[in-house]
């Protein structure tokens, strides 16, 4: 069918408001007689608190409150609701600081000068802890304990198992196995508009918050709790947000803290992180260290997969147990591999936490999948690109107990890919120094998670529409950037027929559009987009039972609208302009305005995702063999996202995930020492800037049709975050030979394996090739430190 | 605390005021002028979403003082558009996706003006390199270098 | 940032007044791209800045064809890559400010504030240096000069005092025969370098023996260093990329690099061992050209 704005290339709605600066984003609110808040942190990596003094802070002209724990009500909070366990953090730290940044009390004072030369006042003694920064050290007898309960041991919050087939008889059965020990890094969200709140508490005790959040919905929520009110009184409200790709995705500190200090000081509030905290105190891409074994036979069937991952979790479990679970899970993905197990481990660390991140658990899977399956190839001898073609899933593809594939044009995504990259003519065959690589994917497209145990439905929408023909569209999804605001006005547009501009979203102000989990999981456009295409049809139906009423046709004859207007399906001439019928059904019922409702949870989907995306990505690179320095050459996409609602978000989206990717692997790397971050700004922390992008990139949509999504649609954006690694990786192996397992790949270590390669080479002789290891070996033994 | 008067054209309207001498250009502008178009980013001159125009050349407006523009005329994204009509860029950045979250976008125009003003037909590569000082943290940049080459293209018709 | 008194000099001389009479409380500022980083740190708190951004005395650039260059310490980044003088016959200066740093850094930043910053990894010092750069100071006393590569005492330390003003870099013209180039080693552009080297070369009459070199490297120890064993192994050696090649591994002699967040010590070294290879090769391009007389600069 031929839509009239789906598919196309549109304008974002927030689009002009962006470009002119009249948008505001929290950082950009002022109130009158606002206060500004700061936080004190912890300056030591493990310490117990022993007592804290803030009366010479207090004392100080200017400064309006100062909290600690003890104006809290003490409570743990995090998104776990359902999972009360996993529940470690407090607002402010009651006894204990776990991490350099931890929070231990706030200030509210005129200004921020006065707000931070409070912090200076305030005394604290700590009895220094003995700390632990390396995950594999804190899981051994004996290491510092970060926590302790019942459900930790050994600073392991958590662990996950996924096991299905018989893994141990395909091992035994298969012709080889290859196995492989990988590290994966740090990096930080780094989003242009750092975390910022201003809240305001009215006489009556209400609590209005405007917030820079993927999750309006989840802080009105943890507010409530941590502050002991009820949600009825806590407005959330999301101006533009300046990114966030998982760093907003929970309630933090800067909304807790300026709405307790509104609270005490009956003044508006405004807390608005510096870079330096961004970097050193938020979240993080959690560091892993992955130990994958692959079985295949020698024609390239891959017949079973065991993986291992210790995750560095850091201070707190943040959203640290669904990246274990997802890595796991994505690991196997876009492959069939009928018998696969894997195990995951959680653990505490003296570092910031790490939580939920663009890919989540996906990019650090997939390098090591990536990786390994070129490795397999080169192995047999194979293209890397036939090897997964030749193990690829399918459309139907199921996992018991887990997951069903519906849509998967994975297959169709690799071969445009190879087609449009010359793949057959330059893999193996460029000059040294230049090389190709691939790499795959398959990402959830909204999450079947509810950790945050809410009753409501994972998505919302309703929408008004007013006699002049004019729509409002409420969702609780949250725009952060991503185009969602766009996505849901298309929707909306597409499915009343009426054009995009006679459309307004308001998204994200939780007293007037209806909850929504938010924003992470790659989950809008197929959870909201549901919700606001159900909305769409429920209004569609009131206006068509008017026009019905009104247009006098035969009663065989069906009705719809387009263009704007109603036409009689049957004969498509017969029309009447659709504002004459909307304002007849609001005559019709006294008067009651049009309004439509839709929802969306999944059921029966498993416990992953609805719907899965998938893609796959090549890319080309020179590498600068006396420095090690890589440069991008060509970059080329092929994604699977089901029906395309916005081309030029659709194609910024992949733009975006892959230039994030690429500073994963080559340039980013959130370094720690003893626990403190080392690079807390721009200046250090490399992020890719646009001379450093590959001039040649380009996007190939696969369309195929999601029958769980709306019009077809699913996930763009995130998945494309997970294959960059290992395809650049691979890139590098085709373009010099060497392959490094610890990333990120910096130019240090690849001239470090490249003198290492020329040196065997000087010793052995040339010809055979490592081979990997017979199955009849004594395979690897099994770490005792399983629980 | 000691004040200072300054003087100067804000999108060619005159602004007198007080300042400390340690304000910077963009707390003047964002905090004291609500003038909060230009963003404030890392405050370390590192990443240019605070790039506003002084005596016609960019600057990163967190690493100035506003003490120093004393006297000197400032742009804004606030002044790109004319009345009612969007500048070419700001167009371009539109129908070409040169923006997502528009956070970078501010500086990312001002910096794209003051390009084509010195170079109003650059290459893509140029364009590229005249952006290297303004992160943009979700478009990849692709989108970016697009809107602005599109933009010169148009601009060059204008003429 | 603690509060502070600012002054702005309309002179030179008032400069130097103020700063005498401030005495060590005063801090210079031009253009402040270095200096306001350091103070919003809190790693100096000064009771007054005296702005010198303004002083046009120090904004100029000059080439004489017998004396050579003079460039104003006030004289922007952007200035220079700008100029027509410097491109047409310094070509080497003009893209090592291509590379320094980005727009909105080079259009308020000044040439005399990056030396005058000593930051160790400064694009600007080795190429000065290796241009055979001297610096003119006045202070209370009077003017001085101090050649570029003695003017730098460590990290961010210079020769020159709290009451003193570099006001100048001169360096005399490029003579026939010679050839001089610049390589910036990073992992992401718009950033400062992890190395950076600059290479002069000078050659007999044969088009072949070097003369003289000067191979000057950034971003390997607390200042600018001058790779002496490297230029000696190639004095009166007939240049060839092997030569050359070989020379460069001595570069370590030279060097004292410490382990940071981006790389190791080794690291540094091997990198400038390439560039130092790489500079000295395309300068050695260059000079031969020149002796040819098939390029202009
Ligand atoms: C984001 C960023 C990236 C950068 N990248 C690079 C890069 O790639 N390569 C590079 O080389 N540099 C780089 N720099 C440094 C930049 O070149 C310098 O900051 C700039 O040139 C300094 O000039 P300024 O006029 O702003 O000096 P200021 O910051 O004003 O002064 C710096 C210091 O010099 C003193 N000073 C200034 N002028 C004089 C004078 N005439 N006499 C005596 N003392 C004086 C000041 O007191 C101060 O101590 C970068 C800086 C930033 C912020
Ligand atoms: S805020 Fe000024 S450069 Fe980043
Ligand atoms: S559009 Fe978000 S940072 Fe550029």
């Amino acid at each position: 069918m031929e839509y009239s704005v789906l598919g196309k290339k549109v304008r974002r709605v927030d689009g002009a408001a962006k470009v002119t600066g009249q948008a505001k984003y929290t950082v950009d609110m002022a109130l009158p007689g606002m206060l500004a808040g700061k936080l004190l942190r912890s300056p030591h990596p493990h310490a117990r608190i022993v007592s804290i003094d803030a009366s010479a802070a207090k004392a100080l002209p200017g400064v309006a409150a100062v909290i600690t724990a003890e104006d809290t009500l003490k409570l743990t909070f995090g998104n776990w609701r359902r999972y009360p366990h996993l529940l470690d953090e407090h607002p402010l730290a009651p006894d204990k600081v776990r991490f350099i940044g931890d929070e231990i009390a706030a200030v509210a004072a005129a200004d921020e000068d006065t707000a931070e030369e409070a912090l200076t006042l305030i005394e604290v003694e700590y009895e220094i802890l003995p700390a632990v920064f390396d995950p594999v050290e804190a899981m051994q007898d004996g290491a510092p304990q970060i926590h302790t309960g019942p459900n930790v041991r050994n600073n392991v919050s958590e662990t996950r198992h996924i096991e299905f087939g018989d893994v141990d008889a395909a091992f035994r059965a298969c012709d080889r196995i290859r196995e492989d020990d990988f590290s994966l890094h740090a990096v930080s969200h780094a989003a242009m508009e750092p975390h910022a709140s201003l809240a305001q508490t009215d006489t009556d005790g209400r609590l209005t918050i405007w917030t820079s959040t993927q999750v309006p919905y989840y802080v009105q929520i943890l507010l409530a709790h941590t502050l002991g009110m009820p949600e009825g009184k806590i407005r959330v409200i999301r101006p533009h947000v300046g990114g966030g790709w998982g760093g907003k995705i929970e309630l933090f500190k800067d909304q807790y803290c300026a709405a307790r200090l509104s609270q005490i000081t009956g003044k508006p509030v405004k807390i608005v992180y510096t870079r330096e905290e961004e970097f050193s105190c938020t979240r993080r891409r959690t560091p892993m260290k992955y130990h994958l074994k692959t079985g295949y036979m020698k024609d390239g069937t891959l017949v079973a997969k065991e993986a291992r991952a210790v995750l560095d979790g850091g201070a707190y479990n943040a959203m640290g147990p669904t990246a274990l679970y997802l890595t796991g899970f994505f690991q196997m993905f876009p492959y069939d591999i009928p018998n696969y197990r894997y195990d995951g481990f959680h653990v505490y660390t003296n570092k910031n936490p790490s939580s939920a991140m663009r890919g989540f658990g996906g990019p650090q899977a997939e390098f090591t999948c990536d990786s390994q399956l070129d490795m397999i190839a080169a192995d047999l001898g194979m293209d890397p690109a036939e090897l997964r073609l030749r193990n690829l899933m399918k459309p139907g593809h199921e996992i018991k107990g887990y997951c069903k594939v519906a849509s998967c044009g994975i297959e169709e995504c690799i071969r445009k890919a190879m087609k449009s990259t010359g793949w057959k003519k330059k893999r193996g065959n460029l000059q040294f120094g230049r090389g190709i690589g691939m790499g795959c994917y398959g990402f959830m497209s909204g999450g079947v998670f509810n950790w945050i145990n809410t009753p409501y439905a994972f998505s919302a929408a309703m929408i008004r529409m007013s006699v002049d023909g004019f729509a409002e569209v409420y969702v609780g999804s949250a725009e952060i950037g991503q185009g969602s605001d766009t996505v849901m006005a298309q929707i909306a547009a597409e499915t009343l027929g009426i054009p995009m501009d006679m459309i307004r979203v308001t998204s994200g102000d939780t007293a007037v559009c209806p909850p929504d989990l938010g924003a992470w999981g790659s989950r809008q456009t197929l959870m909201t987009g549901n919700a606001v295409k159900m909305a769409a049809e429920d209004v569609k139906k009131q206006v068509l039972e008017a026009a019905s009423g009104m247009m006098e046709q035969n009663i065989v004859y069906s009705y719809d609208m387009r263009d704007g207007k109603v036409f009689v399906k049957e004969r498509p001439d017969r029309t009447i302009p659709y504002q004459d019928a909307v304002k007849a059904a609001v005559r019709a019922r006294g008067g009651l305005q049009i309004v439509g409702r839709g929802l969306y949870t999944p059921h029966g989907k498993g416990m992953v995702s609805p719907a899965f995306s998938f893609g796959a990505q090549v890319s080309e690179v020179d590498v600068d063999v006396e420095t090690g320095k890589v440069s991008m050459v060509n970059v080329t996409t092929a994604h699977d996202c089901g029906q395309v609602i916005n081309e030029l978000g659709v194609e910024g989206q992949l733009e975006g995930a892959f230039v994030m990717g690429q500073g994963y692997v080559l340039s980013e790397n959130l370094a720690t020492d003893d626990g403190k971050v080392l690079n807390p700004s721009f200046v250090d922390y490399k992020v890719m800037r646009a001379p450093d992008v590959p001039l040649n990139f380009t996007s190939l949509m696969v369309e195929t049709y999601e029958p769980e999504g709306p019009y077809g649609a699913k996930e763009a954006g995130e998945g494309l975050t997970n294959p960059n690694a290992g395809c650049i990786a691979n890139a590098i192996y085709d373009a010099v030979g060497v392959r490094i397992y610890d990333m990120p790949i910096t130019p240090e270590k690849i001239l470090a394996a490249l003198e290492e390669k020329k040196a065997a080479a000087g010793k052995k002789k040339p010809g055979k090739k490592p081979a990997a290891r017979k199955p009849r070996k004594p395979a690897r033994p099994a770490k005792k430190t399983r629980k | 605390m000691n004040r200072m008067m300054i003087s100067f054209m804000l999108n060619g309207r005159r602004i007198e005021t007080s300042v400390a001498p340690k304000t910077t250009l963009v707390e003047l502008l964002r905090e004291h002028l609500g003038m909060t178009g230009t963003k404030h980013a890392c405050d370390s001159g590192a990443c240019g979403s605070c790039t506003v125009s002084v005596g016609g050349r960019t600057v990163n407006s967190c690493s100035v003082l506003a003490v120093q523009i004393d006297g000197m005329e400032v742009g804004t994204v606030e002044g790109l558009a004319e009345g009612p009509d969007l500048h070419p860029l700001q167009e371009a950045f539109l129908d070409h996706g040169g923006l997502q979250c528009g956070f970078c976008t501010p500086g990312m125009l001002m910096s794209a003006r003051d390009l084509l003003r010195r170079n109003p037909s650059p290459s893509a590569q140029e364009a590229r390199e005249a952006i290297a000082g303004n992160i943009c943290r979700c478009t990849g940049y692709v989108k970016i270098v697009e809107s602005i080459l599109a933009a010169a293209g148009k601009m060059r018709e204008k003429k | 940032m603690k509060d502070f008194e600012y002054i702005r000099a309309r002179s030179v001389d008032h400069a130097l007044e103020v700063l005498a009479e401030k005495g060590e409380s005063a801090v210079k500022i031009a253009g402040g791209q270095s200096l306001l980083n350091i103070l919003k740190q809190g790693l100096m708190a000064p009771d007054c800045l005296v702005d010198i951004k303004g002083l046009e005395e120090l904004d100029f650039i000059e080439s004489n064809p017998g004396t050579g260059f003079r460039i104003g310490a006030l004289t922007t980044h952007a200035s220079i890559l700008d100029s027509e003088v410097l491109q047409s016959s310094c070509g080497v200066l003009a893209s090592m400010e291509r590379h320094l740093a980005t727009v909105q850094v080079r259009n308020w930043g000044t040439i005399g504030g990056n030396l005058c910053m000593a930051d160790p990894s400064s694009d600007a010092a080795p190429v000065l240096i290796a241009l055979g750069s001297t610096a003119h100071i006045r202070g209370p006393e009077g003017a001085r000069e101090v050649p570029l590569g003695e003017f730098f005492l460590g990290y961010y330390e210079t020769v020159v005092q709290p009451g003193e003003l570099l006001t100048e870099i001169s360096f005399p013209a490029i003579p026939p025969a010679t050839g001089v180039s610049y390589e910036k080693f990073r992992n992401v552009e718009g950033d400062a370098p992890i190395v950076v080297s600059s290479a002069f070369v000078s050659l007999e009459k044969d088009g072949r023996t070097l003369s003289d070199a000067r191979v000057v490297l950034g971003g390997v120890a607390s200042t600018p260093v001058r790779a002496t064993a490297v230029e000696d192994a190639l004095k009166g050696v007939k240049l060839t990329p092997a030569a050359v090649e070989s020379a460069s591994g001595l570069v370590a002699e030279s060097t004292s690099p410490i382990p940071d967040v981006v790389c190791s010590a080794e690291y540094r070294n091997k990198i400038a061992r390439v560039l130092a290879k790489r500079t000295l090769l395309s300068a050695f391009e260059e000079a031969k050209a020149a002796v040819g007389g098939k390029k202009h600069r």
